[in-house]
């Protein structure tokens, strides 16, 4: 029987859904923590429809079941009808509302229409999460087999294929990787950067999406001269180096299995703490849950990259050449760091120092747009057109309106999802970059090298 | 007519204000218990305590919030200014409510309490004009919607019209049986409808925030209901 689908979803058990999506429900409602919340949400509701105007996607398509309120009573009506003693007492009295295959192939399309970016949440004065309802939702979906099959081979390989990480990077790749990097430093800048592995009692353990190894070489090298420079205490463990995680887009089980595996690369190399790597969900789901699956307050610290480059940068052990970039810059705040009002002026402060054009788009920080490939929708190859051209076009508005060459995205996922949201709405001469990617043009090396000679 | 009168604003009076005081004190108190229970199991029980009051205090005050779709924001604004204000703050009411339970407190003039009463109404009136007016808020509007529109108007027309019986057109004690009757199904429904905000909004964003503190066996936990912890992703 063909489900409308629009991703691909790997074989599964057609014959009884409603019913298993139900014993799902119930059984993550029995033994999580959503049931208070839902309860919570079911009884608030007030369809105000201040929501609309906030997501990107309605925007631009207009369309009821793109409102996050509309959306999130989906599951919520789910909950009212089969968990609460009213609900199942109007079903029996009442020819009322029934949880159909085709409500379910509904909510499994409109879950993941919605990239999580949590915009709505800002103006909905009952400070409904629409964003957590997704994310329920997308678990409970995903535990009777409806999940896109891009993000579970990831995990898969994650978690239980022989690499242990999502682009299935054997150890020595890596290890050649990060030994190509160094002399790829050595050739361009004749600095000597390390891309230390396996150094027990270093203070952090470093976790980027792992796809950076094979991507973003740049933003390596930037990060790995940073360390050098300012004397960073880093490492690169080999039993786990992928920070990506997603378990957070679409199950709690996942989810957890992966931080608890980072928290233990941490204890296996002595470390202080995790250092998450260009990458907005990464460091979210690191510093949101490493404290939950790991060790609650004695749980290892969380740390992203540019907050360390900025705190180093502001301590004077950074040199970097104010003015260095002269193209127009701009910066998209990746929504898992900036929603939240977590790392907004980090970036800012180096990016206004080192280029001479820097504008920021409007809205950012807190407001800013998702980049249209938030929630994993990034790795779904099948919903390019809708990723672009719907839940990104306000992003391509966005960076037109700058007429930036360069858009620092420091997050893999918007970083591929910009570059497709830009090569699709003609802004072909726009460049995508992370911000270790601008700060390593920027660096004073004559004053590196100084520095190097007095201190030699 | 007068034992009309009198049983509206007696113990139908205390009736639905029973209910209503009782309603809202049970979701008030279930949404603190939601809490407790959260954080009881989480394995984060670390809240950002200031996060929370903030953007919980930007909601009860929302006058940040007039620049997003400002008429819709001034309507609800004025509205819940008058709706709060008036009743409780009305000679009449005053009078009533020390009859019924013993409270008592000042009263606004009249003058004050005309202004307010007119800014609930007109408040009301504009956020159902934008309720279908506006495309997404009529797709997502449902007949209660509208139900509870027209159950909040009705108390604050016919009071203001039973205080000038000079621009009443109708039988003045129908009009103040009528306002009666409305009020206490206002307050009678309170639990049972949207209303129920009043009481659930300093609460949401305290809710919305422990919703993120999961219980760190919650996983293995649902895996072993569902059959599957020792199947392969």
């Amino acid at each position: 029987m063909p489900r409308k689908m629009p991703y691909y979803v790997e074989p599964y058990d057609l014959v009884g859904r409603p019913a298993r999506f139900l014993e799902a429900f119930a059984a993550i409602l029995e033994h999580s923590t959503y049931g208070p919340v839902i309860d919570f949400y079911a009884r608030l509701k007030t369809r105000c429809a201040r929501c609309p105007d906030l997501c990107p996607v309605y925007q631009v398509t207009g369309e009821k079941r793109d409102i996050p309120c509309e959306r999130s009573d989906m599951l919520l009506e789910v909950y009212r009808r089969y968990f609460t003693t009213r609900g199942k007492m109007k079903g029996r009295l009442l020819d009322d509302f029934e949880l159909t295959d085709e409500y379910l192939d509904d909510m499994a399309e409109s879950y993941w229409r919605c990239t999580a970016c949590r915009r709505c949440k800002l103006e909905c004065p009952m400070g409904i999460d629409h964003g957590l309802i997704t994310h329920l939702a997308r678990w409970i979906l995903s535990e009777i087999g409806i999940v896109p099959k891009a993000l579970v081979v990831s995990v898969r390989e994650q978690l239980e294929g022989e690499t242990k990480n999502t682009s299935a990077i054997p150890v020595p790749a890596l290890q050649d990787n990060c030994a190509f990097l160094e002399d790829e430093i050595r050739e361009m800048f004749g600095y000597e950067a390390k891309f230390p592995i396996d150094v027990k009692g270093a203070e952090w353990v470093f976790f980027p999406a792992v796809s950076d190894y094979l991507l973003e070489a740049d933003t390596l090298m930037g990060i790995a001269v940073v360390m050098q420079i300012t004397g960073g205490s880093w490492t690169i463990g080999t039993g786990d180096f992928d920070g990506i995680n997603y378990g957070l887009f679409y199950s709690d089980r996942m989810l957890g299995r992966i931080v608890r595996n980072e928290a233990a690369e941490v204890r296996r190399l002595e470390a202080k703490g995790v250092l998450a790597g260009e990458c907005g969900h990464a460091t979210r789901a690191a510093k949101g849950f490493i404290p939950t699956y790991a060790g609650g307050e004695n749980a290892p610290p969380v740390m992203n990259i540019m907050q360390y480059t900025h705190r180093v940068w502001k301590e004077g052990k950074l040199p970097l050449l104010a003015g260095a970039i002269k193209e127009r810059v701009t910066y998209h705040d990746p929504c898992n760091i900036a929603r939240s009002g977590w790392i907004l002026e980090e970036p800012r402060d180096i990016l206004k120092h080192i280029c001479a054009d820097y504008v920021d788009m409007f809205p950012n920080r807190r407001e800013n747009y998702c980049c249209g490939g938030g929630g994993g929708s990034v790795s779904i190859d099948e919903i390019r057109e809708f990723r672009t051209k719907t839940g990104g076009k306000a992003k391509a508005d966005q960076i037109r309106a700058t007429g930036a060459k360069y858009v620092v995205a420091p997050c893999a996922n918007c970083k591929k999802q910009v570059r497709e949201v830009c090569e699709d709405h003609g802004l072909s001469e726009v460049e995508t970059v992370g911000l270790h990617d601008l700060i390593l043009k920027a660096i004073d090396w004559d004053r590196v090298k100084n520095v190097k000679k007095e201190t030699a | 007519m007068d034992a009309w009168l009198d049983f509206a604003r007696g113990p139908a009076f205390r009736f639905a204000l029973a209910v209503m005081v009782l309603g809202l004190l049970r979701h008030f108190a279930l949404a603190l218990l939601s809490v407790r229970a959260i954080l009881r199991r989480a394995g984060d029980k670390t809240l950002p305590v200031t996060q929370i009051r903030k953007a919980t205090l930007s909601w009860l005050f929302p006058v940040k919030k007039l620049g997003h779709h400002t008429l819709f924001a001034a309507a609800s604004v004025l509205f819940h200014l008058g709706a709060i204000v008036a009743p409780l703050l009305l000679a009449a009411h005053v009078t009533l409510i020390e009859a019924s339970t013993g409270l008592a407190w000042p009263a606004l003039n009249p003058l004050a309490a005309d202004i307010l009463t007119l800014l609930a109404i007109g408040g009301l009136l504009v956020l159902f004009v934008v309720r279908i007016a506006k495309r997404a808020a009529r797709d997502l509007s449902q007949r209660s919607d509208y139900g509870v529109l027209l159950l909040v108007l009705v108390p604050f027309v016919t009071g203001f019209l039973a205080a000038h019986p000079g621009l009443n057109p109708f039988p003045f004690t129908a009009v103040l049986l009528l306002h009666f009757l409305s009020a206490d199904l206002l307050l009678f429904m309170f639990p049972f409808t949207k209303l129920v905000h009043v009481v659930l909004l300093p609460a949401t964003q305290l809710v919305s925030e422990a919703a993120w503190r999961f219980d760190p066996d919650a996983g293995e936990k649902v895996a072993k209901a569902l059959g599957k912890e020792n199947q392969r992703i």
